[in-house]
Formats: structure tokens, C-alpha cells, sequence
């Protein structure tokens, strides 16, 4: 099992790639860029790549297993701003403040998977219903207003660091182990990678693709609420569309990092190469004299570029 | 204990799709399953309109009004077109994620270029429409040519015109010329100009659903492997719709400005799922081949009808969006449901 485990990893030309690419990025950038390469810049780099990197976490499964996730933005954005309502700028709240936002992500996830699986409805419909209902649902809870702080515990979180590395990178860390374990040595992690390969072949063998899909939404609304707890800590308050560039951004990272986004091949530590690559991309602009409008262009043909490369060597064959 | 299943991509044989079963031997004789399938999708958004509308007159005075129709039509036209162009790419059994970054791109463009009026007015605004196209052929060739799939194609490119409408236009504003909004309030029989688009609007359906292109993307969205064997050329088919997804999404722009008399470099966002709902509510499938605009035009109105209905009821109107992503979910569950209860009747 180890060794199947290890083969797929090997086998994944791309996600190698993907590393040489970020750190090929970043090496030109720190030549143009004197401080680039500090061990102060590094850490924020860390720390920005995160929050695409935690988004895309979930993201990677749901694409592993052939759906996608259009919902992250506003459950990002609204466990950020119900953290803000909810602890109201003080430390102690947070003790159940942070697992009952983590399960409301795990909520919508859920509702998400079951409105796919056991009612039949699109994924793209779906989710991008969910973000819409989402989004007007939090106009009506806080009235169209912005809302209190960060709690002083979540700054902390997000920007405070234990020697030279950055408590948002241990979590992080953390986090993309658990998700390597689960996608390298899990019949949860085969059994997503048989679904995303080809879900009738996956039934037929006696896999609970049904189960397997839900969790995937119930990981994706997760992460992309732990993520939005840890981005209003970053920036200090919760704003509304503060999620609505991670949902390109999560995309491009799960497609840079050499994932199908037909499903069925890819691994998380590629994705995080991607996450990395946009964020080396992002401080690159203002070098270039370019601001973030760019960098919306830049996802889309990233994405674009990612996916045709992907899939073209076997496509064009086919001429009609 | 290894699964291969997860190292050889079975699917990147890409196989055609079969044709559903049923489908095949079926002649022209409307058996009752079939006449079901069909007369709903149309019956059934315009009955909630016309429910929505008997709900709203009881809270207002004078809805049943020629003022009303304008003020209506001049409320849901931007809608509608975006959802014109988008029943094309869904009776093909795509998706355009795109509209949203061309409809913010068009307005962007309109607030910024139309200058003061005359030729230069006029050569942007065509040249704006032109741009639509072109844009939406890029992801017909995209999704034609590389196979690739509608909604990552259309996300992508989503991405690229928003980016672009916001480099042209970083924030709301920019001014577009009196002379180019005063298009929109001419009258004529009391007929405002919206509802004379609305007009034309149906007029090129009525036409553009009887052409090679209208009945072969009909075919491609039934069986894309049928209508090549039956010598649909698809991929100049599928091309050309999302082109004239795209030339809408611009045409929608345009006439957005009329209302806001400004640009937004996000505004397009709002109708991406609105007009995926204005679809689905007016009863086109989301698997293709079945439906056209005049279920779409009803669906759009609905939407307009029930923002104006959260109004009257003095509910925040940022119960709009809510109430719309729940209509749409519902509405594709009866649609998935139609078309089983009418392939269950086909195949007895």
C-alpha cells in the first residue's frame, strides 16, 4: 500500500513541476526585488499563501472527486464576519466561537453534498445558488453594515509566530498533513481518486460515492470557514467580499498544482505549490507596475493555460 | 490491496455521449408523456408569472398598466438579454460563467469610450458588441476545438474580463452621454423603447430558432454525437452560440448603462446566476436540447416581478438574492423530474 501510495505520488510529473515553478518564480523575483527573499517577507508570503491554500484544501477534494465548489467565497466571508459578531472583539467567545463556525462551513458543505447527491442538481447550480442564498442571507443578518474587530486571539493566529516560523504556517502545516495522509493513505483518499476517475466504475465497486461526495462539500465549507477566521485575524476586521477573490484563486491553485479538474487525479501538495505560485505571482505585480485587476486576469489564464495543457496532448487527436 | 482505478484515467478516452435511451426510433406522433413534456416547461413560467403578477396588483394600484409593462420591461432587459444569450449556450448543454465578467467589461468600456456622442459614439458602442462576440467566440473555440469543459472554460474567462473591466474602470462611475441615454426614453404608441428591444428580442428568436444554427444547437444539446452523425457541423455550432452568449452579455451592458447611467466593474457578477435562474425558471433543461427564450422570458420576468413583490411586502431587499438561489435549486429539481417523468412515459 506504501509503496502504490508513493508510486502515485512519483507519478505526478505535474505537482514536481509546480515546485520548480514556484521556486523558479521566486528566485527571479528576489533578483529584481532587493528584501524579497528576507526572512521577514518569506513569513508573509507564508502567511498570504495560506489563506488560498486552506480554501483550496477543500476545493482539491471536492475536484479530486469530479465536482466543484462555487460556494467558498461567502462562507469564507461569512464565518468571518459572524466571528466578528459573535466574539465582538473579545478572546473568550472564541472557544466556541471557532468550532461552531467550522461545523456551520461543514453545514453548507453538507447541504451542498446532499442537494447534489441525493437530489440531483448540478454541482455548478448548486453551489453557485448556495454562494447567492449565502451572501443575501448575511445582507439580511447585518443589515448591509460592516462589523466589529478581530479579537485580539485571531491577530495572533494569523500573525503572531513561535520562533522563526509563523503560528498560520503551523497550522497550515498541520492541516496539509492531515490531508496528505487522507489522500495517500485513507480508503477514504482511494476511494475519492476511483469517484473522480469515473463515478459509474466507482459504484460499481461497491463505493459509497454518494457518502465520498458529500464529505468532499462538507471539507470544502470547512476550510474555507476556518480560512475566513484566520483572514479577518490577518487583516483585523471582517468585511463583506472579502472571499470573493478565493474563488478563482482557489480554482487556479488546484489547477496550477496538476490536478484534473475533471477529477480523479491531482494531490493536495501540489495545490499547495499552486498557492504558493499565485502568492509569489501577487507580490510580483506591484514590481511590475501592475495592480490586482491583473492578477484577476492572471487566475483565469493560468487556469485556462493549466487545464488546456493538461488535457491537449490527447484532445487533439480527436478533429471534428 | 492497490486500486488501479486511481492511477489510469479511465475517462480521458472521452467517450462520445450516447444517445439517452429512448430517444431513438421516437417519430413525430406527440404521445401523451411527450405532449406533457412539452406544454409544461412553457405553461409552467408563465403561470407563476402571471400568479406573481395577480399577487402584486393586490398590493398596488394601476400594475395592470401600459406604464407598468415599460417600467418592467425596462427593469428586466438586462436580465433578459444576458439570459437570451445564455438559453442558447444551455439548449446546448453548456454553461457561460463568462457573462458576468463581459457584462461588467461592456459597461466598464460604455462609461469610459462613448465620449460625447456622434460617430465616436456610435463606433464604440458597435464596437463594444463586437468585442462580446469575440470574446464569447474564444470560449466557443475553447470549448469546441480543445474539448475542454464549458464551466472551467467560462469560470477562466470570467476571471480575465473582470480583471480587464476593472483595469478600464477601477470603480464605479465614469459618465456615459446624455444623447445615448435619451434612447431609452423615447416612446412610441406609448410603447417605450425597452419593450420595443423586448419585441425585436422575440422576432430574432422566432427566426433564429428555424435556422440551420437554431435547430442544430437544439440537436447538439439531445446528442452532441448524433447531430455530428446527422451532419451538424459542431463545431462551428457550438462556436457560434457562445459567441452570440457573449454578443448578448455586451448588448446587456449597453443597455445597462441606460439605467445606471454609469459603469461598474462588477455589476455583471449579479446576472450570472440570475440568468442561469431565468433559464432554468422558464423551463429549458440544464442538459440541453430542450426549452428556448419564450420559457426564459417569463423566468426573467418572475424575477423582476418577485424583487418588486419583497418590495411592496416591505421585506429588506437583500431577500432578493436569497429568495432567487432557492427558486432557481427548486426549479431545477422540477425540471430533472419533468424530464424523468417524460423519458419513463417514452420508454413504456
Amino acid at each position: 500500500m506504501t509503496t502504490f501510495a508513493l508510486r502515485r505520488l512519483g507519478q505526478n510529473r505535474p505537482i514536481l513541476l509546480a515546485y520548480g515553478g514556484a521556486l523558479a518564480l521566486f528566485a527571479v523575483t528576489s533578483a529584481f526585488s532587493p528584501g524579497f527573499a528576507s526572512a521577514n517577507h518569506i513569513r508573509i508570503l507564508l502567511i498570504q499563501a495560506s489563506f488560498v491554500a486552506l480554501v483550496a484544501l477543500g476545493q482539491s477534494f471536492v475536484i479530486l472527486g469530479g465536482g466543484i465548489d462555487l460556494s467558498v467565497p461567502w462562507t469564507l466571508n461569512g464565518s468571518a464576519i459572524l466571528m466578528t459578531l459573535f466574539a465582538d472583539g473579545q478572546n473568550r467567545p472564541l472557544v466556541w466561537v471557532i468550532p461552531l463556525l467550522v461545523a456551520l462551513g461543514g453545514l453548507i458543505g453538507l447541504v451542498n453534498g446532499l442537494g447534489i447527491t441525493a437530489l440531483g442538481v448540478s454541482p455548478i447550480i448548486m453551489t453557485l445558488g448556495m454562494n447567492v442564498i449565502l451572501s443575501g442571507g448575511l445582507l439580511v443578518y447585518t443589515n448591509g453594515s460592516p462589523t466589529a474587530a478581530a479579537p485580539a486571539f485571531v491577530e495572533t493566529l494569523a500573525t503572531g509566530r513561535v520562533g522563526p516560523v509563523p503560528y498560520n504556517t503551523l497550522i497550515w502545516l498541520a492541516l496539509a498533513s492531515l490531508a496528505t495522509v487522507v489522500l495517500t493513505w485513507t480508503a477514504f483518499g482511494r476511494h475519492l481518486y476511483a469517484l473522480g476517475t469515473n463515478r459509474m466504475v466507482a459504484q460499481f465497486s461497491g463505493i459509497a460515492v454518494s457518502r465520498v461526495t458529500v464529505v468532499t462539500y462538507v471539507i470544502s465549507g470547512m476550510t474555507a470557514a476556518f480560512a475566513g477566521i484566520l483572514l479577518t485575524g490577518y487583516v483585523g476586521q471582517a468585511y463583506l467580499g472579502m472571499g470573493d477573490p478565493y474563488l478563482f484563486a482557489s480554482v487556479a491553485a488546484v489547477a496550477i498544482g496538476g490536478a484534473s479538474i475533471l477529477g480523479g487525479s491531482g494531490h493536495y501538495l501540489g495545490t499547495i505549490a499552486g498557492a504558493l505560485i499565485l502568492t509569489v505571482l501577487a507580490g510580483l505585480l506591484p514590481i511590475l507596475n501592475l495592480n490586482t485587476a491583473s492578477l484577476q486576469v492572471i487566475y483565469g489564464v493560468v487556469i485556462l493555460a493549466t487545464v488546456a495543457l493538461a488535457t491537449l496532448p490527447g484532445r487533439l487527436a480527436v478533429t471534428r | 490491496m492497490s486500486m488501479q482505478a486511481g492511477t489510469e484515467s479511465v475517462s480521458e478516452l472521452d467517450l462520445p455521449p450516447v444517445a439517452a435511451p429512448g430517444s431513438a426510433g421516437r417519430g413525430p406522433r406527440l404521445t401523451g408523456g411527450r405532449l406533457v413534456a412539452r406544454a409544461a416547461p412553457l405553461a409552467v413560467p408563465w403561470l407563476m408569472l402571471a400568479a406573481l403578477i395577480a399577487a402584486y396588483s393586490s398590493l398596488q394600484e394601476g400594475v395592470l398598466s401600459r406604464e407598468q409593462l415599460n417600467l418592467w420591461t425596462a427593469a428586466t432587459l438586462t436580465l433578459l438579454l444576458v439570459a437570451a444569450g445564455q438559453t442558447i449556450v444551455i439548449l446546448l448543454g453548456g454553461i457561460d460563467l463568462s457573462v458576468g465578467g463581459i457584462v461588467s467589461l461592456s459597461t466598464a468600456l460604455a462609461a469610459t469610450q462613448l465620449g460625447t456622442g456622434g460617430s465616436r459614439l456610435i463606433g464604440w458602442a458597435a464596437l463594444i458588441a463586437l468585442l462580446g462576440f469575440a470574446a464569447g467566440a474564444v470560449n466557443g473555440f475553447l470549448v469546441a476545438r480543445l474539448r475542454l469543459q464549458p464551466f472551467i472554460v467560462t469560470l477562466a474567462t470570467w476571471s480575465i474580463w473582470s480583471g480587464v473591466a476593472l483595469w478600464v474602470l477601477p470603480t464605479e462611475g465614469g459618465t456615459v452621454p446624455e444623447s445615448y441615454l435619451s434612447w431609452v426614453n423615447r416612446e412610441a404608441l406609448g410603447i417605450g423603447a425597452p419593450v420595443a428591444v423586448l419585441l425585436a428580442l422575440v422576432a430574432f428568436w422566432i427566426w433564429f430558432k428555424r435556422t440551420p444554427l437554431g435547430t442544430g444547437i437544439r440537436a447538439i444539446g439531445s446528442s452532441e454525437n448524433s447531430a455530428y452523425l446527422s451532419g451538424v457541423p459542431t463545431s462551428l455550432t457550438v462556436t457560434a452560440a457562445y459567441a452570440l452568449s457573449g454578443l448578448f452579455a455586451a448588448l446587456a451592458g449597453l443597455f445597462l448603462v441606460t439605467q445606471t447611467a454609469s459603469g461598474s466593474p462588477t455589476v455583471g457578477n449579479d446576472f450570472i446566476l440570475n440568468s442561469v435562474a431565468a433559464v432554468v425558471i422558464g423551463g429549458t433543461s440544464l442538459f440541453g436540447g430542450r426549452g428556448g427564450l419564450g420559457g426564459t422570458i417569463a423566468g426573467a420576468f418572475v424575477l423582476t416581478v418577485i424583487g418588486d413583490l419583497i418590495f411592496a411586502l416591505d421585506i429588506s431587499s437583500f431577500w432578493t438574492p436569497i429568495t432567487t438561489g432557492v427558486l432557481l435549486i427548486l426549479a431545477v429539481l422540477a425540471n430533472s423530474l419533468t424530464e424523468l417523468y417524460a423519458r419513463r412515459r417514452a420508454r413504456r
